[in-house]
C-alpha cells in the first residue's frame, strides 16, 4: 500500500473546498461514501455523541444529499441568491492511515458574506477518508466550531 | 407618522383594530425604535415571568448553569438542600461575575476579584482580610448574593420575575399551564433536557420571532424546500395524511400566551411512528403509546401523541412539541438583534434508539442549520431590513382569520393578535 502524502490529502481537501465555494453542492455530496455523514456538534460539546446530544448538523447520507439539493433551489430562501463563501484550510495533519483510509485533521476558516454582513466560522475539522477505486471519498466530516455559539452568525446555511 | 414617544408611548394604543373591516394593524416602528425596546425592558421584561431553565439541567446539589435573561446575567444553582435557586451573577462587593463557567458544580463560588465567597444559599460566608469592616457588617445576610424578586417553577420549568408585585407563576401562565402539562406528562419518569445547546442569533426584532413561531400561514411558501425534502425522504410521509387538513387551529391562552395545535406527517418520538424508524421503532412507539394510555387514559394519550403544538409563552419562550420537543427562549439585544438559546427536551429513560431519532428529527426542521429555521431567519431579516421603508410604509397587517373568530384555522393569525393585544396593554400600562 502506498501511503498518501499530506500534499495529496491537501489536494483533496482543497478540491472539496473549491466545490463548496463555487456552490457545486451536488458534486460535493458525491464526494461522500454511501454511508457518509456530515456533522456539526454543538459549540459547547465538540466531542458529543450524535445519538445522545442535540447537534447543529447531524446528517446521514440521505440528509446530506438532500441538504446539497436544497441549496440548488431558489426556495432555499436563506441561500437565494447564494451568499459568497470562502474556505481556507491550514494545519493539515494525517492522524492515521491504513489500507482502508485515513483520519485527517485540519483547521478551517469559512467566511460567509451576505447583505453587508461577514460571518467567520473558525473550525477544526476531522475528515474520515476512505480509499476507493475512484480515489478518496469522505466517510465522515465532523466540523467543530471554535466559537462560543453562533453569534452573531445566527446560522449555518452554507456548507462548512 | 409621529415618533413613538410622542404618539404611541404617550397615548393609549399602538395597534389599530378595526372590527368592522376585520383589520388589525401594528406599527412598524415597534420593531425598530430604541425607545420602544427601552420601554419593553421596563414594562415587559421587567414585569413578566421569564424562563430561566429546566430543573433537569442542574440535577445534583451544587450544579449550576449561567444564563442571560431579560437583559440580566443570572445563574441557576441547586442548593445543597436540593432547592434550585436563581441569583444575579454579580458580586455584592464591587460587582464581578462570581459564576464564570457556563455550567458546572460547586459548593461555594469565590469571586475572582477580592475573594468574597458565597455558598449555594447565596450566603456570603467568607472574605479574606475581614478587618476594616464593623463586626456586624455582614450580619443578617447584608452582603449575600441577590435573587430576582420572584423565582418559581412549574413542572420543572424555572421562571423568574423582577417585579415584586407580580402575580404568581401559575396565575400568569393561565391557559398555557395546560399545554406545559401536555409536554411534562410525556415522560413516565419526568422530562430532561438533553446535552447540547443551540446558541444562535437573528438580525431581527425579538417580536418577529414570537410571531413566526406560531405562524402557520408562511409554511407553504417559506418552507417549500422543506416539503421537497419530506417528499424525498422515503417512508416519512404517512400514507393516510392529507396535507390540506391539519385539523386544530390557533388560539389565545390568555396573558398573551398562545398555541397552534395541528396534525403533521412527520414522526413524533411520542408517539407517532414513521416507516423510517423500522420495525424496532414501531415496537418501541407502540410501547410508549401503551404506557401513555395506561398512565393518562386513552383520550389524553391520543391528544399528546397525535397532535403537534407550538406553544408560545409570553413574552419570550417557545416550546415546540412537534417532531421533537424544543425549549427555545430568546432575548432582545438591540431593536434589530436577538439572541436565541434552544435545547431538546426528552422523557427520562427514553429508549436510546428513540432518543437518537428525536435528536435527528430536531435537526431536520429546526435549529440554526435545519432545513427550515434558516429560511425563517431569512424572512425575519428581510422584514427587519425592509422596515427602513418608514415612515412611508408604516404598518404591518395581522388580520387573517378575523372574519371567522370562532373557527381559527392553523394558518390564521389569532395567536399573533393575542400577543400584540397583551403587548399593547403592558406598554401602555405605566403611563
Ligand atoms: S468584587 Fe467580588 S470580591 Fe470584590
Ligand atoms: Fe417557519
Amino acid at each position: 500500500m502506498a501511503l498518501l502524502t499530506r500534499a495529496e490529502v491537501e489536494d483533496f481537501l482543497y478540491h472539496e473546498a473549491a466545490l463548496l465555494d463555487e456552490w457545486k453542492t451536488m458534486e460535493w455530496a458525491e464526494l461522500f461514501t454511501e454511508d457518509g455523514e456530515y456533522l456539526v456538534p454543538p459549540t459547547d460539546l465538540p466531542d458529543a455523541d450524535k445519538n445522545a446530544a442535540l447537534f447543529i448538523i447531524n446528517d446521514d447520507h440521505h440528509r446530506l444529499v438532500q441538504r446539497a439539493k436544497r441549496l440548488t433551489r431558489r426556495t432555499a430562501h436563506v441561500e437565494f441568491p447564494h451568499s459568497k463563501v470562502r474556505h481556507t484550510i491550514h494545519n493539515v495533519r494525517i492522524l492515521e492511515q491504513d489500507e482502508a483510509g485515513l483520519t485527517v485533521a485540519s483547521n478551517q476558516i469559512v467566511y460567509r458574506a451576505k447583505r453587508q454582513n461577514l460571518d467567520t466560522f473558525v473550525c477544526h475539522t476531522i475528515h474520515q477518508l476512505a480509499r476507493t477505486a475512484d480515489g478518496l471519498r469522505i466517510r465522515s466530516k465532523r466540523v467543530m466550531l471554535d466559537i462560543d455559539g453562533l453569534r452573531p452568525h445566527g446560522m449555518i446555511s452554507a456548507i462548512l | 407618522m409621529n415618533k413613538p414617544l410622542e404618539s404611541g408611548l404617550g397615548g393609549t394604543h399602538f395597534i389599530r383594530i378595526d372590527p368592522q373591516r376585520c383589520e388589525f394593524l401594528v406599527p412598524r416602528w415597534a420593531f425598530t425604535d430604541q425607545a420602544v425596546l427601552d420601554k419593553e425592558r421596563e414594562e415587559i421584561f421587567g414585569r413578566c415571568w421569564l424562563y430561566v431553565g429546566h430543573a433537569s439541567e442542574i440535577p445534583k446539589a451544587g450544579d449550576f448553569v449561567a444564563r442571560k435573561v431579560g437583559g440580566r446575567q443570572l445563574f441557576l444553582w441547586r442548593g445543597e438542600d436540593g432547592v434550585p435557586r436563581v441569583y444575579f451573577n454579580t458580586c455584592t462587593h464591587r460587582g464581578a461575575m462570581v459564576c464564570r463557567e457556563k455550567q458546572g458544580n460547586a459548593k461555594r463560588l469565590t469571586c475572582p476579584y477580592h475573594g468574597w465567597t458565597f455558598d449555594t444559599r447565596g450566603g456570603m460566608v467568607e472574605q479574606p482580610g475581614a478587618s476594616g469592616f464593623p463586626d456586624d457588617f455582614f450580619a443578617n445576610g447584608a452582603k449575600d448574593l441577590i435573587s430576582p424578586a420572584k423565582v418559581e417553577a412549574y413542572r420543572d420549568f424555572v421562571f423568574v420575575n423582577f417585579d415584586p408585585n407580580a402575580v404568581d407563576l401559575t396565575t400568569y401562565l393561565a391557559g398555557a399551564a395546560e399545554y406545559l402539562d401536555l409536554v411534562a406528562d410525556q415522560g413516565e419518569l419526568g422530562m430532561e433536557v438533553t446535552p447540547g445547546e443551540q446558541v444562535y442569533s437573528m438580525r431581527a426584532n425579538w417580536k418577529l420571532l414570537y410571531e413566526n413561531s406560531a405562524d402557520g400561514y408562511h409554511a407553504i411558501t417559506a418552507h417549500a424546500s422543506y416539503f421537497d425534502y419530506l417528499r424525498a425522504t422515503v417512508g416519512v410521509f404517512r400514507e393516510d395524511f392529507d396535507p390540506h387538513d391539519v385539523g386544530g387551529g390557533g388560539k389565545s391562552l390568555g396573558n398573551g400566551h398562545a398555541v397552534i395545535e395541528y396534525q403533521a406527517p412527520w414522526g413524533r418520538p411520542v408517539a407517532q411512528w414513521v416507516p423510517q424508524w423500522g420495525e424496532s421503532g414501531r415496537a418501541e412507539i407502540a410501547r410508549v403509546k401503551a404506557e401513555l394510555s395506561a398512565r393518562l387514559g386513552e383520550q389524553r394519550a391520543d391528544r399528546i401523541a397525535n397532535w403537534n403544538r407550538n406553544i408560545l409563552i409570553f413574552p419570550n419562550l417557545i416550546i415546540n412539541d412537534i417532531m421533537g420537543l424544543t425549549i427555545r427562549s430568546f432575548q432582545p439585544v438591540t431593536p434589530g438583534y436577538l439572541e436565541v438559546s434552544a435545547v431538546s427536551l426528552a422523557p427520562r429513560g427514553e429508549h436510546p434508539e428513540m432518543r437518537a431519532w428525536r435528536q435527528y428529527n430536531f435537526n431536520e426542521f429546526l435549529g440554526p442549520a435545519g432545513f427550515a429555521t434558516p429560511d425563517d431567519v431569512e424572512m425575519l431579516e428581510l422584514c427587519q431590513q425592509a422596515y427602513q421603508n418608514m415612515p412611508e410604509v408604516g404598518w404591518n397587517d395581522i388580520s387573517k382569520g378575523m372574519n371567522r373568530p370562532d373557527a381559527n384555522q392553523g394558518d390564521d393569525e389569532v395567536q399573533m393578535r393575542s400577543f400584540w393585544i397583551r403587548w399593547d396593554e403592558l406598554m401602555g400600562a405605566a403611563r
